[in-house]
């Protein structure tokens, strides 16, 4: 269970927010802004402290220790030049679930990235919510196609919650799967994440913006991690909208496994384990896909991403 | 055949189809095969031109390439694409390649490249006459009409016209 307020255990705290040059912790009520000890400085990678981790600090307010990490979410860092290495990005740590955030229109829904976001929940072991939004701008046969698509992850075995900020569809729901944890919202900008947290959690009024009206998309209106109490129990975190998301450490012989509806048929290929589910004869998974038992967008996600691998 | 995740995207699909197939090898005769259009006059190439086979890539519409099937397909017979006859009179619609799935028996009706071997496609219309049973009680279900052998000259009508538009475009 996430709790909001925990005893003060003198300094110790949770990074809720990252700025150019400090830490925002939070400790029990109060807020401290830390800076990096330079041992921390020098030892660690690219990403030595993240929003959700938890720390020690000094008198100096040097935060000195991350402690052990339960869990983190990577992707594969934007690469900045061609000719430098791609590195991990961990986006935030000790989540109690991820929840990747769609819209139903403005911008279309990108279930490729989704599943992304759900292959990476399940290689860091992290149960995914997926929240679409924006339901009040379709209808007709375009919301019968997102509803039996909802229906499709969930018998996947995601929760899936359909909501709109506009008429306030679903969110009694979405509160009841946010009570208590620490949930990530991912998703391209200008899907609604900080409407929905802004709608959660009235009277916090983070800015939000129209997404461009020629093509659909947001205009990248947050603009760094944060967390945010939740007066119901729990919190959220805020992301900047995702372009990209590009799996990190995720070894693509272990990829299928991250599909949980592809899990019952693997091993039992002509070549076993070492089938990539391609183009091999006598592979389970393709034949399920044609059975119509696993969903022909995920297997073709699938092999993008293994693809990629 | 289960039917659960059978949900096709039509609104929430990224811009343009993904027709980005990569020039390929032919499974069947071994020729390498180029996708270019400026070669094909197609926009979508799906099958070999000289053995005019194909695989079973397509699930939904051609270049979707949802199909987890794979398998040959191979040239079954002709046909005309049905065409809304309100506005074509009585014109026959263009002339099309009937392709069967060796793995699944799926019918599809495909385009007919401007680089396509004439005497292949004029031997499929010879080997429809021999087509079983069970496959025309298919194409009748799925309401596909096969060319008579006896259209012949017809066929070799339209194929000439295919590859002469073909070469005006050049
Ligand atoms: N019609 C409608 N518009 C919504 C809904 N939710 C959000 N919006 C609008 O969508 C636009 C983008 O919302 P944001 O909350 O800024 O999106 P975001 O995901 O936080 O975007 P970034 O911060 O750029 O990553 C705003 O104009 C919102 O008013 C909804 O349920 N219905
Ligand atoms: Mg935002
Ligand atoms: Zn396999
Ligand atoms: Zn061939
Ligand atoms: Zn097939």
């Amino acid at each position: 269970m996430y709790a909001n307020t925990h005893s003060p255990a003198s300094n110790r705290g949770r990074i809720i927010r990252r700025t150019r040059s400090s830490y925002l912790i939070r400790s029990g009520n109060d807020c401290i802004e830390g800076t990096l000890s330079t041992r921390l400085k020098n030892e660690s990678g690219s990403n030595p402290v993240v929003v959700g981790d938890m720390v020690v600090w000094n008198e100096a307010a040097q935060i000195t220790e991350v402690l052990p990490r339960h869990n983190w979410l990577s992707r594969r860092s934007a690469v900045p030049m061609p000719s430098s290495y791609a590195q991990e990005q961990v986006l935030v740590a000790n989540v109690d679930q991820v929840v990747p955030v769609l819209a139903a229109a403005n911008p279309r829904p990108a279930w490729n990235l989704l599943d992304r976001f759900l292959v990476s929940a399940e290689a860091s072991d992290i149960p995914a919510l997926i929240v679409l939004t924006k339901l009040d701008l379709v209808a007709g046969r375009h919301l019968q196609e997102i509803e039996a698509i909802a229906e499709e992850y969930r018998a996947i075995g995601y929760a899936v919650v359909l909501t709109s900020t506009a008429t306030g569809r679903g969110l009694d729901e979405l509160k009841v799967c946010l009570q208590g944890r620490l949930s990530a919202l991912l998703g391209k900008s200008g899907v609604g994440k900080t409407s929905l947290l802004n709608a959660i959690e009235p009277g916090l009024g983070q800015r939000v913006q129209a997404t461009s009206k020629a093509t659909g998309k947001g205009r990248h209106t947050t603009t760094t991690t944060e967390i945010f109490a939740l007066a119901l129990g729990g919190a959220l975190v805020d992301t900047p909208g995702m372009r990209e998301f590009g799996l990190w450490d995720v070894d693509g012989r272990d990829l299928a496994w991250f599909f949980p509806e592809m899990r019952p048929f693997l091993g039992r290929c002509k070549f076993g384990a070492s089938c990539r589910h391609d183009e091999e004869p006598g592979c389970t998974i393709r034949k399920a896909v044609v059975e119509g038992l696993i969903s022909p967008y995920r297997y073709q996600s699938y092999l993008k991403l293994r693809a990629e691998a | 055949m289960t039917t659960r995740f059978a949900t096709r995207r039509i609104y929430t699909r990224p811009g343009k189809i993904n027709n980005a197939s990569g020039d390929f090898v032919c499974d069947c005769c071994g020729t390498f095969v180029s996708v270019h259009v400026a070669l094909s006059g197609v926009g979508n190439r799906n099958h070999c031109p000289y053995c005019l086979a194909s695989r079973h890539m397509d699930q939904f519409e051609p270049g979707d390439r949802l199909s987890a099937c794979k398998a040959p397909m191979h040239p079954i017979g002709l046909t005309f694409k049905r065409t809304a006859k309100k506005y074509r009179g009585h014109q026959p619609g263009e002339l099309m390649l009937v392709h069967q799935c060796e793995g699944c028996g799926k019918v599809s009706i495909n385009r007919i490249a401007a680089d396509d071997d004439i005497e292949a496609i004029l031997s499929v219309l010879e080997q429809s006459a021999d087509l079983d049973r069970d496959t025309r009680a298919l194409l009748e279900r799925e309401r596909v009409m096969l060319l008579d052998t006896d259209q012949h000259d017809l066929v070799r009508h339209c194929l000439l016209g295919i590859h002469f538009a073909d070469a005006w475009q050049e």
